[in-house]
């Protein structure tokens, strides 16, 4: 299947490994300019509250102290930050514990700091509901005017629902009938680098140094609501210190910045804190899970019914929706998912939003399923994996099956699985997988490429690379599709003065848009090489062809140039192009796959559960870059462990505030929780992608969740419904 | 720890003061949101007075300073701010994830913890001052060949944290390598990598 690559595939260091091992990548926050102010952010102590008056004198004149922003002084909207209901980057009422009240510029961190304390606030407080399914009581407080559950345009509709065949027919045939709840927790992105941006004002113009998963719709988002034209907004972001998906668009605090640098005349500089980080931002949202499946006698799924409720918090920047069944091949499916409004903090994207949650949910469901009717789960989840979208349209390539195969034999699954339960204590060993998936589609980009009269290239691109070695993804193509060297290619990304536009790095989209267009932009600077070649080599240009950076004739590769020397007379090239090859795919699916496969040993007298061994394979095509991918798997696996064991933002009933918004509570995984993770990719090729590419990065963490609340079952013979798992739910779970 | 009255006016300077004397209060940790914007918790005295100034000298990666710090700047913050080091980086500002973890004296330090005042006549290492003479130090080129920044953000921090362990162990078991590097959190789950690359320096050597 796969084809011949020069560049691609193979394993590759990143082109800007060097700056991050050394310490001179420059982040948002190393950004320092003369006279700038720092800026911090006042927060609402109460979930639901009007506030009545806001008195800021006192900060004012505190010495150091340059602005202060609040409701009254700054209206401005934030479109992004609410698909919905209409949300600005300060709200009357307030609306969860965390959102913004005030925001203060100050000569000196700690003097801004200091001055929040000083702000004086009177407020009225409203009745409020933290609980999604105690806010779709009737009755229940309004978050909104318009309730709590606010229906939005196609994808933000709610209840979000589909459907296909005929769910009766299917339970009718089914030979069993089996339903169950299935909980999940809110949980934080938690990426290492703060949320910061740097504004400042030059004349009428606007540079905004953000960290942004997009520095195009981040500039879009600023010019809309500022009122200035796109010209006007410049964006940079030259290093990231990842999102994980809440970074994308632009954020309330670069608009706080760009207002504060106005009014004061100065840069600003915004940084959350850890804590505002956790609480102002946004996290995965929390779901219950409702599922009604209908099996034949050998497992075969005969009907799905899910009907889930999501938490969304106080605002909905995102779907709402939940992916996991998306794996499955069901002929007879009903979902109803309802996104609901709640005063906690705001769920939104983090690193395939609708999918491990889910996937936990439905992985758990049948592997459960599995158990009841006597089935190896190996078996109920080959069986029963997904091989037309929506039970009717192929794919443009699925090798799912093999990512079973391949991964069940990997772990030794014949050896290692056994009756739930029947290991020895007190570490109890269990082994467990689950399947994922996620969309792959074409859509939108745009490349630049200049190539220069001694046969280098530069390579203009809009991504910010937020540490998933797109940059370096993107010059493999380039070198690739040019014919070049990887070391004959530069790349420029992440300044909206400069490069074009590129999708924001999120849904895994930035490989398969902007990947296409670089491979578009190659072939125009090749086709201007040959014209020049042709007339040295005595040939027509078609039959031409560059490799390494030599230029050749195609039937004779002895009569060649080196591309320098078929330069020399010309002041180099340059190729543009913007594709959006959408339609290509008209009548095929696109997904990525993986299996995943977790072996756990569960200690039945504390409860802890250590992940002993994992493999993760994948269907993504072809792999760009295997080392950077596979640190993308191992990654996206961490980080679902740390979902299934540990992790969850928890909120106090009594005062609806976040008790663990910072790493230590939070419980993100460390060194000592991380298994070795092993990564199998299959041998694929999509015929619609950029060099036969899908997608990768984000769905890693898709069935990392299930896989590990599964092989707990195989351990214990206990199934847990609610997620993080942890030693207090396992030891109850024992008691019973 | 006491009860603190102060509400969010516990300062950096007295936090840290606690957190020097092994006491840790979990209740002094969590105070920032449960109080804020109440400005009769904040006392007059404490606010916008406490930048009383020193001098303090710092060897920073060979090099020597003479420096005047506020009392309640951190090393972390000097070294970013005042030296333009900003290779340090803070995730936290609380002790809790390590990206700005130096080298003192040896010895692997948080320096968003470290108030720069204490520091009179250390030896301060730094992610800048680990090549030599342009020469990538074994651990950074490890870093590379294994792939070990995803983001970058917390890389520094977990290169000082190998690097303070391969001084006082030349060849540590990959046991040894994870309890060491343990206070420096990935969030991209990079932990693999930076396991292999600290080991694969230590047998460069």
């Amino acid at each position: 299947m796969a084809r011949q690559f020069s560049v691609v595939g193979k394993r590759t260091t990143r082109i800007d490994a060097y700056e991050r091992v050394t310490g001179q990548a420059k982040y948002t926050r190393d950004v320092q300019l003369p006279g700038m102010l720092y800026a911090r952010v006042l927060r609402s102590p109460h979930p639901h509250a009007r506030i009545l008056s806001i008195d800021t004198s006192k900060a004012e004149n505190l010495p150091g102290v340059r602005s202060v922003i609040h409701h009254k002084n700054a209206k401005v909207r934030w479109s992004s930050g609410s698909r919905t209901a209409k949300r600005f980057i300060f709200n009357n009422p307030v609306r969860y514990v965390g959102e913004p009240l005030a925001v203060v510029a100050a000569t000196d961190p700690h003097i801004a700091e200091d001055a929040l304390g000083l702000i004086e606030i009177k407020y009225e407080k409203l009745p409020y509901v933290l609980d999604a399914k105690e806010a779709l009581k009737p009755g229940a407080p309004k978050v909104h005017p318009e309730g709590n559950v606010i229906p939005g345009r196609s994808r933000f509709a709610a209840p979000y629902e589909e459907e296909w065949g005929d769910l009766e027919q299917g339970f009718r045939e089914a030979d069993r009938t089996f339903e169950d709840t299935y909980i999940t927790k809110h949980v934080n992105n938690a990426q290492l680098e703060p949320r910061v941006s740097v504004a400042k004002w030059e004349g009428g113009k606007l540079t905004v140094w953000a960290s942004t998963q997009g520095i195009s719709n981040c500039r879009r988002d600023i010019a809309r609501e500022l009122k200035l034209p796109m010209s006007k907004v410049r964006v940079i972001c030259k290093y990231m210190g990842a999102g994980f998906g809440n970074k994308n668009q632009c954020q309330d605090l670069d608009l706080m910045a760009a207002v504060l640098a106005k009014v004061s005349g100065r840069p600003v500089t915004l940084e959350f804190t850890r804590e505002d980080d956790f609480i102002g931002m946004h996290g995965r949202w929390a779901s219950e899970q409702h599922y009604k499946v209908g099996v034949k006698k050998d497992g075969m799924i005969t009907a799905l019914e899910e009907n889930s409720v999501t938490n969304m918090g106080a605002y909905r920047k995102s779907t709402g929706n939940l992916s996991g069944t998306g794996s499955y091949e069901v002929p007879n499916f009903e979902k109803v998912v309802t996104p609901v409004h709640t005063n906690t903090v705001v769920a939104a994207n983090y690193r395939a939003p609708a999918g491990p949650q889910s996937v936990f949910g439905i992985a758990s469901m049948l592997d459960q399923i599995a158990h009841e009717l006597g089935i190896n789960p190996l078996e109920m989840f080959l069986k029963n994996r997904i091989q037309l979208y929506d039970d009717e349209m192929p794919f443009s390539s699925n090798e799912l099956e093999q990512c079973i195969l391949q991964g069940a034999k990997k772990i030794n699954w014949n050896e290692r699985w056994h009756k739930p339960g029947a290991t020895p204590g007190p570490k109890k060993h269990g082994i467990g997988m689950a399947l994922g998936d996620f969309d792959f589609s074409l859509g939108l980009g745009s490349a630049t490429i200049r190539v220069n009269r001694d046969g280098t290239a530069h390579v203009m691109v809009g991504v910010t690379d937020i540490g998933t070695g797109a940059k370096t993804t993107m010059a493999i193509i380039a070198a690739e599709a040019l014919g070049l060297p990887l070391n004959q290619v530069q790349l420029t990304s992440g300044d909206t003065d400069v490069t074009p536009y590129s999708v924001g790095e999120s849904g895994s989209r930035t490989t398969s848009y902007t990947g296409t267009a670089v491979i578009a932009a190659a072939e125009q600077v090749r086709k201007q090489i040959f014209q020049t070649a042709a007339s040295q080599l005595k040939v027509k240009p078609e039959d031409l062809d560059l490799k390494d950076g030599l230029v050749f004739v195609k039937t004779d590769p002895s009569q060649n140039l080196p591309l320098k020397k078929a330069l020399r007379r010309t002041r180099g090239f340059i190729g543009q192009a913007t594709t959006n090859p959408r339609e290509r795919m008209w009548d095929v699916a696109g997904k990525s796959f993986a299996a995943h496969f977790a072996e756990v040993e569960v200690d039945v007298l504390t409860g802890f559960t250590k992940v002993i061994r994992y493999v993760a394979a994948h269907d993504s095509g072809t792999i760009i870059n295997r080392l950077s991918a596979e640190s993308q798997v191992k990654g996206g696996v961490i980080q679902g462990i740390g979902m299934a064991l540990t992790e969850e933002l928890l909120i106090d009933r009594m005062t609806a505030i976040p008790l663990t918004p910072n790493y230590r509570d939070a419980k993100v995984p460390t060194h000592m929780e991380a298994p070795e993770v092993e990564v199998i990719f299959m041998d694929s090729f999509d015929p619609y992608g950029p060099f036969g590419a899908k997608v990768l990065g984000e769905f890693t963490i898709v069935p990392a969740v299930g896989a590990v609340a599964n092989a707990i079952f195989n351990a214990t013979g206990k199934r847990i419904k609610e997620i993080p798992i942890t030693p207090d739910k396992i030891l109850g779970s024992l008691l019973l | 720890m006491e009860k603190h009255p102060k509400g969010k006016g516990v300062s950096r300077r007295e936090f840290l003061k606690g957190l020097s004397g092994g006491a840790v209060g979990a209740a002094a940790v969590s105070t920032g949101l449960l109080n804020p914007g109440r400005a009769d918790a904040y006392p007059r005295e404490l606010v916008g007075s406490a930048s009383e100034q020193s001098l303090v000298n710092l060897k920073v990666n060979g090099r020597r300073y003479r420096l005047e710090v506020d009392h309640r700047q951190t090393l972390a913050e000097v070294l970013r701010d005042q030296l333009g080091l900003t290779g340090t980086k803070i995730g936290c500002n609380r002790g809790e994830c390590g990206a700005c973890t130096v080298i003192i004296n040896g010895r692997n330090h948080y320096s968003c913890s470290q108030l720069a005042i204490w520091l009179e006549g250390k030896d301060i290492l730094t992610i800048e001052g680990l090549a030599q003479g342009g020469k990538l130090d074994p651990l950074q080129k490890a870093f590379i060949e294994h792939d070990g920044p995803q983001c970058g953000f917390c890389t520094s921090g977990q290169i000082m944290a190998g690097k303070a362990l391969l001084l006082r162990n030349s060849s540590p078991t990959e046991a040894q390598v994870k309890r060491a590097l343990s206070g420096n959190l990935c969030r991209c789950g990079n932990y693999n990598r930076e396991v292999a690359a600290v080991l694969a320096a230590a047998k460069a050597r």
